[in-house]
Formats: structure tokens, sequence, C-alpha cells
């Protein structure tokens, strides 16, 4: 069963004088099993609309179908934690929730709250840590004393800990370097394709959407403007040009070379195949 | 944080709001050094009259000193509750069994309920027409004759204004870091002891950590750009008294006089 | 005229390991650098003890000529303006006025000259319009904008950026590499950008790349990326049609190293029309 969003509308500090509506009537289907990342500029509502897959805000209007539950406005809802350990968020900086006294305690953390016995959760906690690449050595140390990017992994570990189904991340590459963003975003795909969890990414990123990700959705100004596989997203640079967005280095590299003359489908889609049409048109010529 | 009204600026153009950070707080302390002189009935009239007349020029309304008054409700209950029991002077007015209320007992207690409400009418006009930015100016200019004597009146000023350009970043961050850790499933409003305990440290660790960060990047840029504390540097923004001021001063002074002379005379 | 001469240097935070080991390289006035290295590398550290707000252990910086030392401290730090990478945590004053005159405050410029230094300043970063907003109310890149007409309004001979773009969104990113395009072009100042944006550093004059805490490549950035192995080798990505020129030669395309896309794209056409 989807994800869905049913004519959700979100308001924060309602009746004072900086009301601002974050969502408003947004419908919405996010795919099980698939990378979704969700895009738009800053202030658009993509951080409050993700905020609803594990209630931790609730819609002030509408309804959010997520796994088996159902969150209707004006209900409140039973039982929350569950659906918090079903459904992981990554915050945006996550290093910043990192408290406790050693990194391997910090990534058990999240498995004891949902009630996960000390050891079961210890075990669970170092297993995440293997997931993010964190070595063994790493467990006694204190989270002060890693790199930021460490740090990162560490705070994410511990949403994986929790081994939710649904896993949720708000700008996980923030500020890391290219490398870092790479290896990231490879675990991410990983745990897509290897334990099947539906994840969903806030990005600015249009590489990461392009070589990551199934789906994509567009947030404007609290709507939904696009959803829609990314493969027709970018099949062209006509829907990024739309929504003022800068298609990836592929689409530019591949529109710029349709514009010099050269013949290239619609689906060439990677380096390679680009490349491989440019070669045989520039050979037969020679 | 939305309901809390003592001490809040309400951005309104008035003559008060225009009227000299300095000439408003010295004004505010003489008016607070005559309220606890024991003017009697006829003085607190007058200071209420005042005072009365501050807020109406300065457009505030009335509700907003009464919500600002009512966190105080409790104290004075409690206050009536204290004297009651102790206070056994004046006259009695009814007997519940062992217990008799004197006439004092009331009466102290409205008197510090007075008092109490003119402090509050009295501090709001200047909190609630005063740009934070501007009273620290105003702090520091009034310290200045006390730099001879080392009091860091500039270093003072720095440090309230630099807290309260980062009170609202900071409960962003907060805000941010409650949410975080609900979705690690911490929850803050129940839970046993122990629970409550790593709840409770699950923010303020981050906290800490995040806020120390900030200070160590906004050092750098203070330094960066050549700021020395202790070091000569000038001022952007400049206060000038002009002639409703002094008038001002003049009022208050006036008024203090009055109450002097009214305590005198019981 | 060198702005910057690095020699020697060594830092270290504590006594277990070596942030920084032995880094000399130079900075040409008026030139436009960019340093690059993967986050770990010494880049930020680097900047902070250009800008006299770390100690090095060893080794010498020259900026302008001058030596820095405490002695020289005060005049080094006016010759130099830094902008950092957190578009908070650098705003001072409460209003984008207030934190432009920061700055001129601590360096005694009398009152009077302030707002027209200030408007000035704003301008050059298009920010008139917002000269009376207080912080919560402006996005990263206004912020970011902001530190920018804070520092440039200290007259500096040298602007150092921190990773300045690292924090923003692509809108944010954009109006701030324009606006330090822009100041490189219309003044003569000397610009070191500590980045990770291919973009930004195929734009500059020259590059420096640190790893862990060494100087592992400087030169053009044509010269630079075509060092692709050594690239990899220290974890620093290539610009995309670098990329796509190595996917082509391993079809026997041979092209020269561009860039831009529009110069690669130029350079296939030629082969096209003229064979």
């Amino acid at each position: 069963m989807p994800i869905q969003f049913d004519h959700v509308s979100y308001t924060y500090s309602t009746g004072t004088p900086y009301e601002y509506k974050a969502l408003n009537d947004v419908c919405l289907d996010i795919e099980e099993g698939k990378i979704t990342a969700v895009i738009g500029m800053t202030g658009s509502g993509k951080s409050t609309l993700v905020q609803h897959l594990n209630a931790l805000l609730l819609p002030e209007k509408g309804v959010v179908r997520i796994l088996d539950r159902t969150i209707t406005a004006g209900e409140k809802p039973k039982n929350l934690k569950s659906l918090r350990g079903r459904v992981g968020l990554v915050f945006q900086f996550p290093e910043y929730q990192l408290f406790e006294e050693t990194v391997l305690k910090d990534v058990a953390f999240g498995p004891k709250n949902f009630g996960i016995p000390e050891a079961e959760a210890i075990e669970r906690a170092k297993k995440a840590m293997a997931m993010v690449g964190l070595e063994t050595r790493h467990y006694e140390k204190s989270p002060l004393e890693m790199s930021g990017g460490q740090k990162r992994r560490a705070a994410i570990a511990g949403i994986l800990a929790m081994d939710p189904e649904v896993l949720v991340l708000d700008e996980p590459t923030a500020g890391l370097d290219p490398y870092g963003t790479v290896s990231m975003m490879s675990l991410f795909s990983r745990l897509n394709r290897e334990m099947k969890k539906t994840i969903l990414i806030v990005t600015h990123d249009m590489e990461q959407v392009f070589t990551y990700c199934d789906n994509v959705v567009v947030v404007e100004n609290g709507t939904i403007r696009a959803s829609m596989s990314v493969q027709e997203f970018f099949k062209d640079s006509s829907y990024c040009k739309e929504m003022n967005i800068l298609p990836p280095a592929l689409i530019r590299m591949k529109e710029q070379l349709i514009e010099a003359g050269f013949e290239i489908g619609e689906d060439v889609m990677d380096i390679d195949r680009l490349a491989e049409a440019v070669a045989r048109q520039v050979k037969k010529h020679g | 944080m939305g309901n809390i009204t003592l001490g809040r600026y309400i951005p309104l153009d008035s003559p008060i709001h225009k009227m000299d950070p300095r000439a408003k707080i010295l004004g505010m302390l003489l008016m607070l050094v005559a309220i606890f002189f024991p003017a009697g009935w006829t003085g607190y009239a007058i200071l209420f009259a005042a005072a009365s007349l501050t807020i109406i020029l300065a457009k505030l309304s009335f509700t907003f000193i009464w919500k600002a008054m009512r966190p105080m409700l409790y104290m004075l209950v409690f206050l009536l509750i204290i004297n009651s029991l102790f206070l056994k002077t004046g006259t009695p007015l009814f007997t519940v069994g062992p217990f008799t209320m004197y006439s004092d007992a009331i009466f102290q207690t409205l008197y510090i309920a007075v008092r109490l409400l003119l402090m509050v009418m009295i501090t709001t006009c200047l909190t609630a027409t005063t740009k934070p930015l501007d009273m620290t100016l105003g702090i520091e200019d009034l310290l200045k004759p006390f730099t001879k004597i080392h009091v860091p009146a500039h270093e003072i000023a720095m440090l309230i204004s630099i807290a309260l350009r980062f009170i609202p970043d900071l409960i962003d961050e907060t805000q941010r870091i409650i949410k975080a850790q609900e979705s690690r499933g911490v929850d803050l409003k129940e839970g046993k002891f122990m629970e409550r305990i790593m709840a409770i440290l699950s923010l303020i660790v981050p906290l800490f950590v995040s806020a120390f960060q900030r200070a160590e990047d906004l050092a750098n840029a203070m330094e960066a750009r050549g700021y020395a504390p202790g070091e000569k540097r000038t001022r952007y923004k400049l206060l000038k008294m002009e002639g409703r001021d002094y008038l001002l001063l003049i009022c208050c002074a006036a008024l203090l006089a009055c109450m002097i002379w009214l305590s005198a005379q019981a | 005229m060198k702005a910057i001469e690095v020699k020697n240097l060594s830092f270290a935070y504590d006594e277990t390991s070596t942030a920084i080991k032995d880094v000399s390289f130079s900075v040409e006035e008026g030139t436009y650098t960019t340093v690059i290295g993967h986050n770990g590398s010494g880049k930020s550290t680097v900047a902070k003890l250009i800008a006299g707000l770390l100690e090095k252990k060893s080794g010498e910086i020259r900026l302008g000529g001058l030596e820095l030392n405490l002695e020289n401290l005060t005049a080094i730090r006016s010759m130099i303006g830094i902008v950092f990478q957190n578009p908070d945590n650098q705003f001072i004053g409460s209003t984008v006025r207030d934190d432009i005159a920061f700055g001129l405050e601590n360096h005694c410029v009398p009152q009077q000259d302030m707002d027209e230094i200030i408007n000035l300043n704003a301008g050059r970063v298009n920010m008139t319009k917002y000269l009376d907003k207080e912080p919560s109310h402006l996005s990263g890149g206004q912020k970011q904008r902001v530190a920018i007409a804070g520092v440039l309004a200290m007259k500096p001979k040298i602007l150092i950026f921190d990773e300045a773009t690292a924090m923003l969104d692509p809108q944010g990113k954009d109006e701030i590499k324009r606006v330090i395009r822009d100041i490189h072009k219309e003044s003569s100042l000397t610009i070191l950008s500590i980045t990770h944006d291919i973009d930004e550093v195929a734009h500059s004059d020259y590059v420096i790349a640190l790893n862990k805490g060494t100087v592992a490549m400087t030169g053009t950035p044509h010269e630079v990326f075509a060092d692709e192995k050594k690239l990899k080798e220290i974890q620093l990505d290539i610009p995309y049609s670098m990329k796509f020129s190595g996917a082509l030669r391993r079809r026997g395309i041979r092209t020269e190293n561009h860039l831009t896309m529009e110069g690669l794209v130029k350079e296939l056409c030629r082969f096209n029309s003229t064979m």
C-alpha cells in the first residue's frame, strides 16, 4: 500500500500574527519500496510534508495514510510511538542529536526507546554502524571525538538501528564533501535494493535525484507541483526549466549536443551511452 | 512563548516609543523609587493616574497590563493567606471557628497588590515601548560614568544584545532537537523517572554542544571583523535627548518629590 | 607582488595529531584562487591560520609582504576579510544595517561616515532593499550577502571565503558565486575561496588542492583537473565535461581538456563539420 496524503493542509502558529500556511490541500501518493526525492525551494513546505510521515506534525485538515495507519485531522492518534519506530526520520544536520558518552550507546538509544531489550539493541546498533561504514574501533569513542562526516553516519545509524520500514531523510548530504555524498547516497540505494526499504529523500541536488531516485515529488508554495518517475521528469529539461531547477549535468550535456546538431535518442540516460552516440557520429564523419 | 506579555516589546507608533531609552530607563527608576515611599492612598492614586496616562500615550491596552499582572495573582493570594494567619491587628472582621480575620491583613495585602500593580504598569511602559537593542544602548550609556570604577559598560551591553540576537535561533534549535529526539522514540511528556532523565539529557547535551559551536563561530566572526573587548570603538547608533525626554524626567522627578513630601506628612 | 605567502606552515589542534604539515604556497595579488580538498584535509584550518584566528606551530605566513605575528595582528586583520560557512552564526547585528556597521565600529570609523559606507556596500551585494530587516526574515543566501557586505565595508585587500556556499540552497549558492565573481571583476581584491564547488573552481585563476594537511597539487584549473588519477586518489571530483571527454577517449575520440560543457561541445562540432 502506498503512502497517501489526502487533502492535507497544515498551518504554523494558527491564530497569531506569525500564522503561516505551509501545506495547502496536498494530495499525494508515494510508492512503497522505491526511493522518492522530495524537491522544491527553501520554504516550499518539503520539511513540513515529511514531518507528517511519522506524525511529528499532525494534519490540520485531511488524512495521512502510512503503513497500516490512518491519521485523520482532528482525531488524536493513539500509540504514536510505534509509528515513529516504523518510520525513521533523519533530520537535517542529524549530528546535533548525538548525546551519549559513546557512539555505540547513542546508536542503541533509539531501539531501546522502542522497547527493544538492551542486549538486542546493542546488537542492532553494531549492525547499523557496520552498515554506515563505522568500524568496531568507533564503538567506545565519544561522539565529540569524531569528524563531522563520521558523526553524520553515527546519527543515521541511530535511526537505522530502529529498523524502520520507511526511511525519511531531510537533506542527508548537506555539508558533506563530494566523496562523502556519494558513499552516503550509495548506502541509501543499497538499503532500498537489499532490504526493500521505502526511502524518501529531501534534497536540492539534482544529480542525486537523477542518479539514485526512482520518483520525484516537486513541492511549491505548500502544494504538489509535480509527482512522477525520475525518468519522465528528466526526459528533457522542459520540467526543470518550468520549475526553475538546474537539470543534472548529463541532461545539460545531452541538450547542448542535440542543439549542436548531434542526434541522440530520448532514452539515452547515462554517460556511456551518450558518449557512444557522439563517438559514432564523429567517426562516421571522419 | 506566545502568552508571555511581561517584558515584551510591542511595535507601535507612539510618542513614548520614540523617546530616548535613557530617559525612559531613568524615569522608570525614579518612579520605582517613588512607589516605595509610604505616601498613602492619595500618593498611590496620583501614581496610578500618571502610569495610566503613560499607558494611554503609549497606545498600549489595559488588557495587556492585566495579562502581565495575572501571574502575580497567585503570589498575592499566597500573601493574603500568610497575612490573615499572622497579622492580628486592626479591627476583627469575621470569625470562622478558631480563625479571626483582621482588617490589617486585608489592607496590608491590598497595599502590596497596589504597589505590585504600579510596578508592572511602570516597567511595562518601558519594556513594551523600547526595542531590546535600544534598551541595551541606553543601559550602556547610563553605565558609562561607572566605567571609571571598572564597570564594563560596553561589554555588558554587547553581552545583552548578542543574547537577544541569538534567543530566536536557540528556540528554533531546541524545537528541532526535540523533534529529532522524538523521532528516536523519546517521550518528553510521560515515562518512568529514569526515562524522563534520559529524555531531558537527550535535549540538553545536544543543545549545549550546538550552543558552544555557535559561540565559537561567533567569536571567530567577531574577532575577524576587528572586535577586541576593551578596545576603543565608535558607535553607529547614537542616542539623542530631546525636549520631551527632559520633560519626562522632570515629571518623574516631580512625582518622586511629591511622594517624599506626602510620606513626610503622614 | 604576492598577496599571500605561506612557507613550511604547520599546525596541530592537539599533541597527538598534526592538522597541517609543512604547507607552502603563494597567491598572486588580484587573483581568484580556490582551495579544494575533502572534509578534514585541512582547508578551513589553513584559512583560519591566514586570518590569524589560530596560532601556527611553525612556519611563516606573509600577507602583502607583512609577516603575521602578534605585533602585526591588528594590521593584518584589517587587510583580511573572511566570510564563514554558517550564515546564522556570523550575523552579529540585530538588523542588516547594524551588522554591516559592526566592523566599522571596531575600526573606529566616525559615526557620520557610516551610513554612506553601509549604503555603498549593501548596494554591492544587492541588499539595499533589506537594510532594516532582521536576520530571521532573510534567506541563507541573503545573510551571506550581508556577511560579504560587512567584510567589504572594512576595505580589505584579501577576501577569504571559508566554504561560504556550503550550507546554502542552489539559489543561494548561485547568488553568492555571482557576487564573488562580480566583486573580483570590479575590484583589485585578492580572493581565496575554500570550496567543494567544481563549477566555482573551474572559473578561478588558480587552484590549491590539499590532502591530509599537505599541499597535494597546485596550478591552474586546467593543470589540476588534467591529473584525473591524482584527483581520484585524494577523493576529489572533476568537471562533467572532463568526465565526458574521458568516456569519449575510451571510444577512440581524443579531445582537449575542457572545463566547461560549452567548450567541449564546440570542439566536437568542429570534428563534425570539418570531417
